[in-house]
């Protein structure tokens, strides 16, 4: 019995599953220009960066935005393109939507039980001493909560490291046996 | 009794005389911990990084990390030395390979820098771990240092777990999440 199947839920590929409908093309065209500050028809990490808040007063999770710029950029030119763009708004609506629909004290931050609520609704089925790690692994504001921007990131690696596992536990018996360069390979890449 | 120049740390005999113990001391609170924040005032004023930038937060970060034990996310002196002494080892390394002192090494020599390190790794996990620290072609010492620091966490926590020596570990799903988290 697998201990870790899922169904495809938020970030399970380039998006939540269920998501927040694209909404007309000039809205998104004026975002896209006032985010691309200088106007090289590309929005960069540090644009992106600038116009996305976690609700902290403090800067958005850099990693994060690397995170989502790559998901999205085709052409590998750090940064994304109008078209390309359409897409990471959408993600980025729809984790706002994720994160407001599991913050139910509405306190601008996920404490460990909403965060149990959270992964449990994608699927998940973790260890509640997980859910200590994951938070003391991401959350930059030290208050043991995690905010917008350390959220996505978190769920994110959780997300790549159960792909790769899986990849890996080909009998699907929850068990994996690796050897130390397997394990740093796969590992490697997304920590 | 009092010992000069320490202000506030521990006090037994000998350790204020380790010039170490003055860039820590600089930063440390009472509690005789610093944290990743502390530990990069520290090692810049140390000058540690020699003629290279200081180290970003995040590569702090990972430093506390790898140390941090008991898991409180600070590190004590002994810690802090450790440390120190395993961080001048990469950074001869790095000296050894960056020949036109341009503060950054190509992924060839990052290959035969780990090599020489001791990591016995197969070329295409050389070559992913090439890709995932470079920026534009080239490693910077800083980013030489995360990988240092982050290939030797997780060979601590992959050992850690091969009780057998077999070079071999079964993990269960939510053991393996937990293990890499946690690195």
């Amino acid at each position: 019995m697998a201990a870790y199947s899922y169904r495809p839920g938020p970030g399970s590929g380039p998006g939540p599953a269920a998501g927040a409908a694209l909404p007309d093309q000039s809205f998104l065209w004026n975002v896209f220009q006032r985010v691309d500050k200088d106007r090289s028809g590309v929005i960069s990490d540090s644009e992106l960066q600038q116009a996305l808040s976690n609700g902290t007063w403090t800067p958005f999770n850099p990693v994060t935005v690397r995170s989502i710029i790559s998901m999205f950029d085709r052409e590998n030119k750090a940064g994304v393109n109008f078209s390309e763009f359409t897409g990471v708004w959408k993600y980025i609506t729809d984790w706002q939507n994720v994160f407001r629909t599991y913050d139910r004290d509405n306190s601008g931050m996920i404490d460990k039980n909403e965060l149990k609520q959270a992964l449990s609704g994608f699927g998940y089925r973790l260890s509640d001493q997980f859910h200590d790690i994951l938070i003391r692994k991401f959350d930059r504001q030290g208050r043991g909560q995690i905010a917008f921007d350390d959220f996505i990131q978190g769920c994110i690696v959780l997300q790549r490291l159960t792909d790769i596992f899986r990849r890996y536990d080909t009998d699907q018996d929850g068990w994996i046996q690796v050897s130390y360069e397997q394990y740093l390979s796969m590992v490697f890449s997304i920590v | 009794m009092q010992y000069g120049g320490a202000p506030g740390g521990p006090t037994f005999p000998g350790q204020t005389q380790d010039p170490l113990y003055g860039y820590f001391a600089a930063v440390a609170g009472q509690d005789g911990q610093i944290d990743a924040d502390e530990l990069q005032r520290c090692l810049t004023q140390s000058g540690i990084a020699g003629g290279y930038k200081p180290f970003n937060l995040e590569t702090c970060r990972l430093m506390v990390s790898m140390l941090d034990r008991d898991r409180s996310g600070t590190m004590g002196f002994n810690e802090f030395k450790e440390l120190w002494s395993v961080l001048n080892g990469w950074r001869q390394h790095f000296i050894s390979f960056d020949s036109d002192r341009s503060g950054t090494v190509d992924p060839q020599e990052l290959q035969k820098a780990l090599t020489t390190m001791g990591f016995r790794l197969n070329p295409q996990t050389v070559n992913s771990i090439a890709k995932r620290y470079s920026t534009s072609g080239k490693i910077t010492f800083d980013d030489y240092i995360a990988c240092c620091v982050k290939l030797r966490a997780l060979t601590d926590s992959f050992r850690r777990r091969d009780t057998g020596q077999q070079g071999m570990v079964n993990f269960s799903y939510d053991d393996f999440i937990q293990c890499v988290m946690t690195v």
